[in-house]
Protein backbone atom coordinates (compact mmCIF):
# COMPACT_ATOMS: atom_id res chain seq x y z
CA UNK A 1 0.00 0.00 0.00
CA UNK A 2 2.62 2.38 1.11
CA UNK A 3 5.05 1.92 -1.63
CA UNK A 4 1.90 2.25 -4.42
CA UNK A 5 1.04 5.29 -2.64
CA UNK A 6 4.64 6.52 -3.48
CA UNK A 7 4.66 5.23 -6.79
CA UNK A 8 1.41 5.80 -8.48
CA UNK A 9 -0.93 8.70 -9.65
CA UNK A 10 -3.65 9.63 -7.34
CA UNK A 11 -6.55 8.09 -8.68
CA UNK A 12 -4.84 4.81 -9.20
CA UNK A 13 -4.16 4.27 -5.46
CA UNK A 14 -7.99 4.98 -5.03
CA UNK A 15 -8.59 1.88 -7.42
CA UNK A 16 -6.50 -0.11 -5.58
CA UNK A 17 -7.54 0.86 -2.14
CA UNK A 18 -11.02 0.13 -2.85
CA UNK A 19 -9.87 -3.21 -4.57
CA UNK A 20 -8.17 -4.00 -1.59
CA UNK A 21 -11.61 -2.77 0.80
CA UNK A 22 -13.60 -4.92 -1.30
CA UNK A 23 -10.83 -8.04 -1.26
CA UNK A 24 -10.78 -7.93 2.61
CA UNK A 25 -14.44 -7.61 3.23
CA UNK A 26 -14.95 -10.65 0.81
CA UNK A 27 -12.41 -12.71 2.86
CA UNK A 28 -13.87 -11.55 5.71
CA UNK A 29 -17.51 -12.92 4.55
CA UNK A 30 -15.76 -15.99 3.75
CA UNK A 31 -14.15 -16.48 7.08
CA UNK A 32 -17.76 -15.70 8.86
CA UNK A 33 -20.00 -17.80 6.65
CA UNK A 34 -17.17 -20.89 7.60
CA UNK A 35 -17.56 -19.47 11.23
CA UNK A 36 -21.74 -19.89 10.87
CA UNK A 37 -20.83 -23.48 9.50
CA UNK A 38 -19.04 -24.32 12.46
CA UNK A 39 -21.45 -22.96 14.81
CA UNK A 40 -24.27 -24.90 12.96
CA UNK A 41 -22.80 -28.59 12.73
CA UNK A 42 -20.29 -28.34 16.39
CA UNK A 43 -20.91 -25.29 18.60
CA UNK A 44 -25.29 -26.07 18.42
CA UNK A 45 -24.51 -29.83 19.37
CA UNK A 46 -21.95 -28.83 22.57
CA UNK A 47 -25.23 -26.38 23.58
CA UNK A 48 -28.04 -28.62 22.96
CA UNK A 49 -26.01 -31.63 24.35
CA UNK A 50 -25.14 -29.90 27.69
CA UNK A 51 -29.09 -28.97 27.86
CA UNK A 52 -30.50 -32.20 27.21
CA UNK A 53 -28.12 -33.90 30.35
CA UNK A 54 -29.16 -31.59 32.88
CA UNK A 55 -32.55 -32.07 31.62
CA UNK A 56 -32.35 -35.36 31.83
CA UNK A 57 -30.58 -35.56 35.06
CA UNK A 58 -33.56 -33.60 36.51
CA UNK A 59 -36.06 -36.14 35.30
CA UNK A 60 -34.34 -39.12 36.75
CA UNK A 61 -34.01 -37.03 39.73
CA UNK A 62 -37.50 -36.79 39.73
CA UNK A 63 -38.51 -39.81 38.85
CA UNK A 64 -36.68 -40.88 42.69
CA UNK A 65 -37.84 -38.46 44.60
CA UNK A 66 -42.13 -38.92 43.47
CA UNK A 67 -44.11 -41.66 44.39
CA UNK A 68 -44.77 -44.25 42.39
CA UNK A 69 -47.87 -43.63 40.10
CA UNK A 70 -51.22 -45.57 39.68
CA UNK A 71 -51.09 -43.88 36.31
CA UNK A 72 -47.98 -43.67 34.18
CA UNK A 73 -50.16 -40.78 32.30
CA UNK A 74 -49.72 -39.10 35.59
CA UNK A 75 -45.89 -38.62 34.52
CA UNK A 76 -44.83 -34.88 34.80
CA UNK A 77 -44.73 -33.88 30.84
CA UNK A 78 -43.01 -31.00 30.89
CA UNK A 79 -39.68 -31.87 31.90
CA UNK A 80 -39.65 -34.89 29.51
CA UNK A 81 -41.64 -37.71 29.45
CA UNK A 82 -38.66 -40.44 29.48
CA UNK A 83 -35.63 -41.42 27.35
CA UNK A 84 -34.88 -43.21 23.84
CA UNK A 85 -32.74 -45.85 23.78
CA UNK A 86 -31.61 -46.65 20.16
CA UNK A 87 -28.64 -49.12 20.01
CA UNK A 88 -28.40 -49.10 16.27
CA UNK A 89 -27.43 -44.92 16.25
CA UNK A 90 -25.04 -45.10 18.93
CA UNK A 91 -25.72 -42.13 20.18
CA UNK A 92 -26.98 -43.09 24.16
CA UNK A 93 -30.07 -42.09 25.50
CA UNK A 94 -32.44 -39.42 24.37
CA UNK A 95 -34.59 -37.63 26.55
CA UNK A 96 -38.22 -36.97 24.88
CA UNK A 97 -40.43 -34.44 25.52
CA UNK A 98 -43.89 -32.89 24.39
CA UNK A 99 -44.55 -30.83 21.35
CA UNK A 100 -41.89 -30.55 18.09
CA UNK A 101 -41.50 -26.47 17.86
CA UNK A 102 -37.97 -25.43 17.51
CA UNK A 103 -37.79 -24.21 20.80
CA UNK A 104 -38.53 -28.03 22.13
CA UNK A 105 -35.80 -29.60 19.82
CA UNK A 106 -33.07 -27.37 19.57
CA UNK A 107 -32.12 -28.32 23.57
CA UNK A 108 -30.91 -31.65 21.87
CA UNK A 109 -34.11 -33.88 22.66
CA UNK A 110 -36.43 -35.72 20.60
CA UNK A 111 -40.39 -34.31 20.80
CA UNK A 112 -43.61 -36.01 20.41
CA UNK A 113 -45.91 -34.60 17.50
CA UNK A 114 -49.24 -32.45 19.07
CA UNK A 115 -49.76 -31.14 15.66
CA UNK A 116 -50.47 -31.79 12.78
CA UNK A 117 -51.62 -35.44 14.11
CA UNK A 118 -51.88 -35.14 17.65
CA UNK A 119 -49.16 -38.41 18.84
CA UNK A 120 -50.35 -41.62 21.26
CA UNK A 121 -48.04 -41.92 23.96
CA UNK A 122 -46.27 -45.18 25.01
CA UNK A 123 -49.18 -46.44 27.24
CA UNK A 124 -52.28 -45.87 25.43
CA UNK A 125 -53.88 -48.99 24.29
CA UNK A 126 -53.58 -48.18 20.28
CA UNK A 127 -51.78 -45.20 18.50
CA UNK A 128 -48.51 -44.33 16.78
CA UNK A 129 -46.07 -42.73 19.35
CA UNK A 130 -44.88 -40.01 16.67
CA UNK A 131 -41.33 -38.47 17.41
CA UNK A 132 -39.16 -36.16 15.77
CA UNK A 133 -35.54 -35.04 16.18
CA UNK A 134 -32.59 -32.97 14.60
CA UNK A 135 -30.50 -34.74 11.80
CA UNK A 136 -27.80 -32.32 12.20
CA UNK A 137 -27.07 -29.40 14.52
CA UNK A 138 -28.56 -28.95 17.98
CA UNK A 139 -27.66 -32.38 19.19
CA UNK A 140 -28.40 -33.97 15.87
CA UNK A 141 -30.25 -36.87 17.91
CA UNK A 142 -30.93 -38.54 14.74
CA UNK A 143 -28.11 -38.02 12.95
CA UNK A 144 -27.84 -42.12 12.26
CA UNK A 145 -31.69 -42.62 11.39
CA UNK A 146 -30.43 -44.51 7.97
CA UNK A 147 -28.30 -47.31 10.44
CA UNK A 148 -31.78 -48.62 11.39
CA UNK A 149 -32.75 -51.57 9.70
CA UNK A 150 -36.11 -53.90 10.26
CA UNK A 151 -35.90 -56.00 13.06
CA UNK A 152 -33.62 -53.33 15.60
CA UNK A 153 -34.99 -52.21 18.46
CA UNK A 154 -35.85 -48.86 19.85
CA UNK A 155 -36.83 -48.64 23.42
CA UNK A 156 -38.79 -46.37 25.48
CA UNK A 157 -38.13 -45.64 29.16
CA UNK A 158 -39.94 -44.28 31.62
CA UNK A 159 -39.82 -44.27 34.92
CA UNK A 160 -42.03 -47.66 35.83
CA UNK A 161 -41.85 -49.80 32.52
CA UNK A 162 -39.26 -50.37 29.39
CA UNK A 163 -41.32 -50.03 26.00
CA UNK A 164 -39.24 -52.16 23.58
CA UNK A 165 -39.96 -51.42 19.75
CA UNK A 166 -38.81 -53.50 17.25
CA UNK A 167 -38.50 -51.45 13.37
CA UNK A 168 -40.43 -53.17 10.86
CA UNK A 169 -40.44 -50.71 7.92
CA UNK A 170 -38.41 -47.68 6.60
CA UNK A 171 -39.36 -44.40 4.14
CA UNK A 172 -35.80 -42.79 3.49
CA UNK A 173 -37.62 -40.28 1.60
CA UNK A 174 -40.75 -38.35 1.50
CA UNK A 175 -42.69 -35.14 1.15
CA UNK A 176 -42.08 -33.07 4.29
CA UNK A 177 -46.06 -32.33 3.65
CA UNK A 178 -46.44 -36.19 4.12
CA UNK A 179 -48.19 -36.23 7.28
CA UNK A 180 -50.17 -39.35 6.67
CA UNK A 181 -46.61 -41.03 8.06
CA UNK A 182 -47.54 -40.15 11.76
CA UNK A 183 -51.20 -41.12 11.22
CA UNK A 184 -52.96 -43.62 14.30
CA UNK A 185 -52.60 -46.24 11.77
CA UNK A 186 -49.47 -45.40 9.14
CA UNK A 187 -50.65 -46.73 6.04
CA UNK A 188 -47.28 -46.30 4.25
CA UNK A 189 -45.44 -48.41 6.51
CA UNK A 190 -47.62 -51.56 5.00
CA UNK A 191 -49.58 -51.81 8.24
CA UNK A 192 -53.73 -51.26 7.85
CA UNK A 193 -54.44 -52.77 11.60
CA UNK A 194 -54.72 -50.48 14.46
CA UNK A 195 -51.55 -51.02 17.00
CA UNK A 196 -48.91 -50.08 19.45
CA UNK A 197 -46.39 -48.02 16.69
CA UNK A 198 -43.65 -45.93 17.18
CA UNK A 199 -42.58 -43.56 14.37
CA UNK A 200 -39.37 -41.83 13.87
CA UNK A 201 -39.38 -38.56 11.74
CA UNK A 202 -36.50 -36.47 10.63
CA UNK A 203 -34.84 -34.83 8.02
CA UNK A 204 -33.01 -36.21 5.11
CA UNK A 205 -30.18 -35.90 2.96
CA UNK A 206 -27.51 -34.89 5.82
CA UNK A 207 -27.23 -31.33 6.25
CA UNK A 208 -30.24 -30.15 4.22
CA UNK A 209 -34.40 -30.38 4.88
CA UNK A 210 -35.62 -31.10 1.51
CA UNK A 211 -37.13 -34.47 2.58
CA UNK A 212 -37.96 -36.28 5.35
CA UNK A 213 -37.13 -39.73 6.62
CA UNK A 214 -39.49 -42.10 8.37
CA UNK A 215 -39.18 -45.37 10.51
CA UNK A 216 -41.62 -47.16 11.89
CA UNK A 217 -41.80 -49.53 14.63
CA UNK A 218 -44.18 -51.85 16.71
CA UNK A 219 -44.18 -52.49 20.31
CA UNK A 220 -43.14 -56.20 20.82
CA UNK A 221 -42.97 -56.23 24.68
CA UNK A 222 -43.26 -53.72 27.63
CA UNK A 223 -41.09 -54.58 30.61
CA UNK A 224 -41.50 -53.70 34.48
CA UNK A 225 -38.69 -51.08 35.51
CA UNK A 226 -36.77 -53.21 38.83
CA UNK A 227 -34.89 -51.49 41.24
CA UNK A 228 -31.49 -51.66 40.05
CA UNK A 229 -32.96 -50.25 36.08
CA UNK A 230 -31.72 -53.08 34.81
CA UNK A 231 -31.80 -52.59 31.07
CA UNK A 232 -34.03 -54.80 28.83
CA UNK A 233 -31.61 -57.27 26.71
CA UNK A 234 -31.73 -55.47 23.69
CA UNK A 235 -29.80 -52.88 25.14
CA UNK A 236 -27.17 -54.97 27.00
CA UNK B 1 -9.23 -2.21 6.13
CA UNK B 2 -7.42 -4.18 8.31
CA UNK B 3 -4.43 -2.32 7.72
CA UNK B 4 -6.16 0.49 9.18
CA UNK B 5 -7.35 -1.02 12.19
CA UNK B 6 -3.38 -1.96 12.92
CA UNK B 7 -2.62 1.40 12.06
CA UNK B 8 -4.73 2.97 14.58
CA UNK B 9 -3.97 0.20 17.67
CA UNK B 10 -1.76 1.74 20.31
CA UNK B 11 1.30 0.31 21.30
CA UNK B 12 4.14 -1.57 19.79
CA UNK B 13 3.75 -4.69 17.25
CA UNK B 14 3.42 -7.02 20.45
CA UNK B 15 0.70 -4.94 21.76
CA UNK B 16 -1.02 -4.05 18.67
CA UNK B 17 -1.38 -8.01 18.30
CA UNK B 18 -2.84 -8.75 21.79
CA UNK B 19 -5.52 -5.85 21.05
CA UNK B 20 -6.28 -7.57 17.73
CA UNK B 21 -6.65 -11.48 19.10
CA UNK B 22 -8.89 -9.60 21.96
CA UNK B 23 -10.62 -7.78 18.99
CA UNK B 24 -11.20 -10.84 16.83
CA UNK B 25 -12.86 -13.22 20.12
CA UNK B 26 -14.83 -10.31 20.72
CA UNK B 27 -16.77 -10.67 17.43
CA UNK B 28 -16.58 -14.56 17.09
CA UNK B 29 -18.13 -14.04 20.97
CA UNK B 30 -20.86 -11.95 19.26
CA UNK B 31 -21.50 -14.20 16.32
CA UNK B 32 -22.02 -16.95 17.98
CA UNK B 33 -23.94 -15.84 20.95
CA UNK B 34 -26.66 -13.33 19.10
CA UNK B 35 -26.15 -13.20 15.45
CA UNK B 36 -26.00 -16.57 14.36
CA UNK B 37 -28.86 -18.01 16.70
CA UNK B 38 -30.56 -15.19 14.93
CA UNK B 39 -30.51 -15.91 11.70
CA UNK B 40 -30.39 -19.71 11.92
CA UNK B 41 -34.04 -20.13 11.90
CA UNK B 42 -34.22 -18.08 8.71
CA UNK B 43 -31.85 -20.75 6.92
CA UNK B 44 -33.88 -23.62 5.50
CA UNK B 45 -31.17 -26.43 7.13
CA UNK B 46 -32.80 -27.48 10.37
CA UNK B 47 -36.54 -28.09 9.86
CA UNK B 48 -37.62 -32.19 10.68
CA UNK B 49 -40.86 -32.37 11.10
CA UNK B 50 -43.96 -33.31 8.62
CA UNK B 51 -46.50 -30.83 8.95
CA UNK B 52 -48.75 -28.97 6.74
CA UNK B 53 -46.33 -26.06 5.18
CA UNK B 54 -46.99 -23.47 7.77
CA UNK B 55 -47.02 -25.19 11.30
CA UNK B 56 -43.95 -26.48 13.22
CA UNK B 57 -40.48 -26.63 11.83
CA UNK B 58 -37.84 -27.85 13.84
Amino acid sequence: MSRARRAAPRNRNWVAGSLSLLGELLITVGVVLALFVWYSLWWTNVVADRQASARGDQVRQQWQSAPPAAEPGALDTQGGIGFLHVPAMKNGEVLVKRGTSPEVLNDGVAGYYTDPVKSALPWDRTGNFALAAHRDGHGAKFHNIDKLRSGDAIVFETRDTWYVYKVFAQLPQTSKYDVDVINPVPKASGRTAPGRYITLTTCTPVYTSKYRYIVWGELVRTEKVDAERTPPAELR
Amino acid sequence: MYGWIWRHLPGNAWVRALISLVLVLAVVFVLFQYVFPWAEPLLPFNDVTVDEGAGATG
